[in-house]
């Protein structure tokens, strides 16, 4: 019953590397929630911007016409991993997570698991 | 009651010197009300709007006998959010969640067409209680981020007010699942807001889509007096829009948009 504060700190606190979240709704590209972030790194830039990147990719699904749904989805940079887990919860329609990890300190598989978990306890 | 210091030109500017006197109370417009707190926004509601209790239950996040319950039991005392998380009927996260959107949404309507400010009442509170002070210039600039975005996808104002039509014969398949839920909705009648409502989703988001249906040439707002088309039978009345008017007015859209 975490609320969205404790929600994008847990991100940051418990999986390793990361350094910025964000949770985000993808039709009017607004973050609701950001946490992390830096003068050079806006987050609120880059949830506008990956708006984009979910909508396309649900547009592409669709006319493929695959009837699944995307987990999540990852972007690697040189030094960097972009992770977007989209909520699946009642009142979570419409909205990703957006997570920024440093690749050389991130453990992927155990950075989802744990988007996962905190995912279920933000209980949307 | 009201005090003129806080009205401004605009209802931005108003919220902008209330925010900086830390102002509590709430300031209507000609279509809304904003509620402060210690100069932070900690509601808004619009009737062009779904009000929460509608996003809440309509999402199914919440039944409409819990919503009800807490309004009477806690409304007087201005804590209704805190008892649905407290009554363990909802997370605090959803709650947060959801009111945002319901802020933003109507936010977005007070302050997007250059409202002008009605009066501001001091002191007022809003009977949901505080769920998650945002800081006005934050409103402000996501109203705006908002208002451009939905003029990069289609650029007329129109579609957000007026009554909506098919455009008759044009081609609709292969729309995304919430596109043609929306388009299924238009009659030749109904607006944006009533759309909106008979959804239970959110306006802007539903206007979202109304205009990207509007640039892809398959909605158009109704000629005033058209005889209303049935909803989702893809053939209103010819007469009802005049399809050349409304290519020439894409064209000259596209074109200006260069």
């Amino acid at each position: 019953m975490a609320n969205l504060e404790t929600s994008l700190k847990e991100c940051l606190s418990s999986i390793d590397g990361a350094t910025a979240a964000a949770l985000v709704d993808y039709t009017s590209g607004m973050a609701l929630g950001t946490l992390g972030g830096s003068k050079n790194f806006n987050l609120e830039v880059a949830a506008a911007g990956n708006t984009d990147v979910v909508r396309s990719k649900l547009r592409t699904m669709e006319h493929l016409g695959l009837k699944e749904e995307i987990e999540d989805i990852l972007i690697t940079l040189n030094t960097q991993y972009h992770l977007i887990r989209l909520l699946k919860g009642r009142s979570g329609n419409g909205l990703f997570l957006y997570l920024v990890l440093e690749s050389s300190r991130a453990n992927l598989a155990m950075a989802r698991h744990q988007l996962r978990r905190i995912e279920a306890e933000l209980d949307v | 009651m009201t005090t003129a210091p806080g009205i401004q030109d605009t209802t931005a500017a108003s919220l902008d010197a209330l925010a900086a006197d830390a102002a509590t109370g709430a300031l209507s417009s000609e279509r809304g009300i904003v509620y402060l707190s210690a100069g932070h926004v900690v509601h808004a509601e619009s009737a062009l709007t779904p009000d929460l209790g509608t996003l809440l239950t309509r999402s199914g996040a919440l039944a409409p006998d819990g919503w009800w319950e807490a309004v009477d039991h806690a409304g007087v005392q201005h804590r209704v959010a805190r008892r649905l998380v407290d009554s363990g009927r909802l997370s605090a996260g959803a709650l947060e969640l959801c009111h945002l959107g319901a802020l933003f949404d109507a936010a977005y309507f007070v302050l997007a067409h250059g409202g002008r400010p009605r009066r501001f009442r001091a002191g007022a509170a809003h009977w949901l209680g505080t769920v998650r002070p945002v800081p006005v210039a934050t409103v402000v600039r996501e109203s705006a981020r908002r208002r451009e975005l939905l003029h990069r996808i289609w650029p007329e104002p129109d579609i957000d007010t007026a009554p909506l039509a098919r455009v008759p014969d044009a081609g609709a398949t292969g729309l995304p699942v919430r596109r043609s839920r929306i388009l299924d909705q238009v009659d030749g009648v109904r607006t944006a807001t009533e759309i909106a409502a008979a959804l239970g989703c959110r306006t802007y988001h539903t206007l979202v889509e109304l205009r990207r249906l509007a640039a892809g040439g398959l909605v158009v707002p109704a000629a005033p007096g058209a005889p209303p088309a049935k909803a989702g039978s893809g053939r209103p009345a010819a007469a009802q829009v005049d399809p050349d008017t409304a290519l020439l007015r894409r064209l000259r859209d596209a074109l200006e948009a260069l």
